[in-house]
């Protein structure tokens, strides 16, 4: 409302000026009252600015309830309406600072060792219980990935084995960052945090801008998503935002075997090569289970439709919807790329968008690529954390019995499938 | 063992032989089992089809420099219209119609583009198809070639050295020029000169008779539009800003104009040949516009 206060003062005092002179007929005297409403107009005008809500949380969307309903429930118990301010009067600094990163989706950073044991456990709880929901994990393993002679700084990463690669257990978002999940990082001054973004872009930060010129993804206006995108995944990203924002919730972008495992969940059988998917789902494409070209709006969805196409780790749109950033480069992790002069400035692009045309290349082993600097309309990404970089999860103690179950679900799963 | 047989004698198929063909592109004579115009090169089978099912094709030209997407633009536009229930559809008519869809398709999906089309006419593909409007109850029928760039530019600068072309342009009802973005962004003037030319002789043919502008629609088309931001955005203002010259001749010589911006690549890569030279290869297949000229075009016709 605030943001309104300068303008109608103006259009008050230019009434109020014309009055002056009709009633008085003293040019002298509206000038005298036009100036003194200039000056009111300025005044409200800065006042306003400083009370711009940059650096307020503001409430999560009303039907955000893959994620943010449920920041809401573990910093409120649930019961409050998504629209009310969330500010904890009671607790010390740490408790407050905690809460906020609670709601800001940055819950990652409380499970690490290091802060884990200097917050309530609580506090610990509702951030094991965030992750839970809003994570999957992608048990550690091998899979098969062709690779390049190029990229050998991706590849070390990883232990590989002729074209086996040893991947360590890893949580993967379920579902793309949205446009409301990114606007939190915007309005906590993710782009004026130099700290957060790689060195070597540091002077270009400025120039990531909206429509309007405010700091933020391509396609927003006035430093802020559309209406009605909240729940979309954000696209006009570069591969540096991505990984700017991703380290600003603790996260970090998968790698490509990392994410490839996600979506292909390869089945080690005995004496062979791991088996995988083609597509999440199975090995056959099937039309109602992506946004891609001819299946979908031709536009992007919500993050959390198209259900019946998640991983088996339940990680949603893998396939489809946006193109994903990874932390590799283009052609580390390709075979097909052989012959290409690859550029170091291409960074790998995994899952194809709404407007994919041709099915192979949305499949779980296809690479596409794009400049780091690329901020595209169909280009978003999803975050992932280590396993290592967590406090360890009791449940998570019983692992390789779950591992094994789900590797045998999964198995009968992909004999199933055509 | 021998068996005998009666064959009737179908003088009325010798007969039928006997008569020429004209070709429906060049109207020039040929035989009836000819199958490439001899004079230009077009399929007679256009001829044929034509006569057989009682239809007089309009036709459209995709024109543009060599490297422009002319192929790509036409093959990925046919497989879009033949592949979606949209607003557009397209039947192709005869088995050759559809060689240029087949083979764009095939390289677009392995991620690489088509290979250039080669200069000799007798080598171009030809499409015939029936498009249908969701607005219009009659088909519209049309023929669109995919010529080579370089020798537009030939019959351009030499005219008759291509009968197929000169034939076909003047004959044509619409026209799709295509402008290569990536060389305007990189600040190329050869294509601008050149649009201009084509602008000039196309505006040329129609007014040879009278003065003024010409009537035949045009849809300029920036293609590989993912080149630029803002071509996408507002594409007419792109023209005014980096081709002003070809936006000025436009202005000044069409009734009926359209800007458009297409892109076919996601990104582009590069890979180098044998000989060292570099060929742009694409990363993934994300079309973008282009449907909408060819719209915009057969609207114009109706």
């Amino acid at each position: 409302m605030t943001r309104w206060f300068p303008y109608v003062t103006a259009a008050l005092t230019l009434g109020l000026a014309i009055a002056a002179d009709l009633l008085w007929g003293q040019v002298s005297v509206a000038i005298g009252v036009f100036i003194a409403g200039g000056i009111i107009t300025l005044l409200l005008y800065l006042l306003s600015r400083f009370l711009s809500p940059r650096t307020r949380i503001t409430a999560s969307p009303d039907s955000h309830s893959y994620s943010d309903s449920s920041a809401q429930s573990y910093t409120d118990g649930g019961s409050a309406s998504p629209k009310k301010p969330m500010v904890d009067s009671a607790g010390d600094e740490s408790e407050d600072l905690a809460n906020l990163m609670l709601r800001q989706g940055r819950y990652t950073l409380l499970l690490r060792p290091q802060i884990a044991d200097n917050i309530p456990p609580e506090q610990v709880e509702q951030a094991r219980q965030a992750l839970d929901e809003e994570m999957t994990l992608v048990p550690a393993g091998e899979l098969t990935l062709s690779r390049n002679r190029v990229g050998l700084e991706d590849q070390r990463e990883h232990d590989v084995e002729g074209s086996v690669v040893h991947i360590e257990g890893i949580y993967l978002d379920r579902h793309q960052v949205t446009n409301w999940q990114y606007a939190r990082f915007v309005e906590a001054g993710g782009y004026e945090q130099m700290q957060l973004w790689d060195p070597e872009i540091v002077p270009a930060v400025l120039d990531f801008v909206d429509e309007t010129g405010e700091p933020g993804p391509a396609f927003w206006r006035g430093g802020t998503y559309r209406p009605g995108t909240e729940k979309m995944p954000v696209v006009g990203v570069c591969w540096y935002e991505a990984a700017a924002y991703a380290r600003w919730v603790g996260k970090r972008l998968p790698t490509d075997p990392e994410w490839v495992k996600a979506g292909s969940w390869p089945v080690p059988l005995p004496g062979s090569a791991p088996v995988q998917r083609k597509y999440p789902w199975g090995n056959g494409f099937d039309q109602g289970r992506a946004n891609l070209w001819g299946s979908g709006p031709n536009e992007p969805v919500n993050v959390d439709k198209f259900a019946e196409g998640a991983s088996v780790g339940g990680a949603f749109q893998l396939i489809g919807n946006v193109w994903e950033w990874t932390s590799s480069r283009y052609g580390a992790w390709s075979s097909a790329t052989q012959g290409i002069v690859l550029d170091t400035s291409l960074r790998s692009l995994r899952g194809g968008a709404f407007d994919t045309y041709f099915d192979q290349q949305a499949r779980c082993d296809f690479q596409s690529g794009d400049q780091t600097i690329a901020r595209k309309h169909n280009i978003g990404f999803r975050c992932a954390i280590g396993l290592c970089d967590l406090i360890p999860d009791e449940e998570l103690m019983d692992m390789p019995a779950e591992t094994e179950e789900s590797l045998v679900a999964a198995t009968a799963d992909y004999q199933e499938t055509p | 063992m021998s068996r005998r047989v009666l064959v009737a004698m179908d003088s009325y198929r010798l007969a039928q032989c006997a008569t020429p063909v004209s070709c429906y592109i060049c109207g020039n004579d040929n035989n009836y089992d000819t199958e490439l115009c001899r004079h230009c090169a077009a399929p007679l089978a256009l001829s044929h089809q034509a006569s057989t099912q009682g239809v007089k094709p309009q036709m459209i030209a995709v024109l543009g420099t060599a490297a422009a997407g002319k192929t790509v633009y036409l093959g990925m536009l046919l497989d879009m219209l033949t592949r979606q229930n949209g607003r557009v559809q397209v039947l192709a008519r005869g088995a050759f119609s559809i060689n240029l869809q087949q083979r764009t398709m095939a390289a677009l999906a392995a991620c690489d583009f088509p290979e250039k089309t080669p200069n000799e006419p007798d080598r171009w593909n030809w499409v015939h198809c029936q498009a249908t409007l969701a607005s219009r109850k009659t088909p519209l029928e049309l023929i669109m070639p995919d010529m080579a760039g370089e020798s537009i530019l030939e019959e351009i600068d030499h005219p008759n050295s291509y009968p197929a072309i000169s034939a076909f342009l003047e004959k044509c009802s619409g026209v799709l020029l295509l402008a290569d973005t990536e060389r305007i962004e990189r600040g190329e003037t050869e294509q601008n000169y050149f649009m201009m030319k084509l602008i000039t002789y196309l505006s040329e043919q129609d007014c040879r008779h009278k003065q003024g502008k010409t009537k035949r629609p045009v849809a300029i088309v920036f293609s590989k539009a993912d080149q630029s931001s803002g071509c996408f955005a507002n594409p007419e203002n792109y023209a005014k800003e980096k081709t002003p010259n070809l936006w000025q001749q436009i202005q000044q010589r069409f009734h009926q104009y359209g800007y458009f911006a297409s892109g076919v690549a996601g990104a582009v890569t590069y890979r180098k040949d044998r000989g060292g030279s570099k060929l742009a290869v694409p990363l993934r297949i994300e079309p973008r516009g282009i449907i909408e000229p060819f719209e915009w075009i057969i609207r114009k016709l109706d």
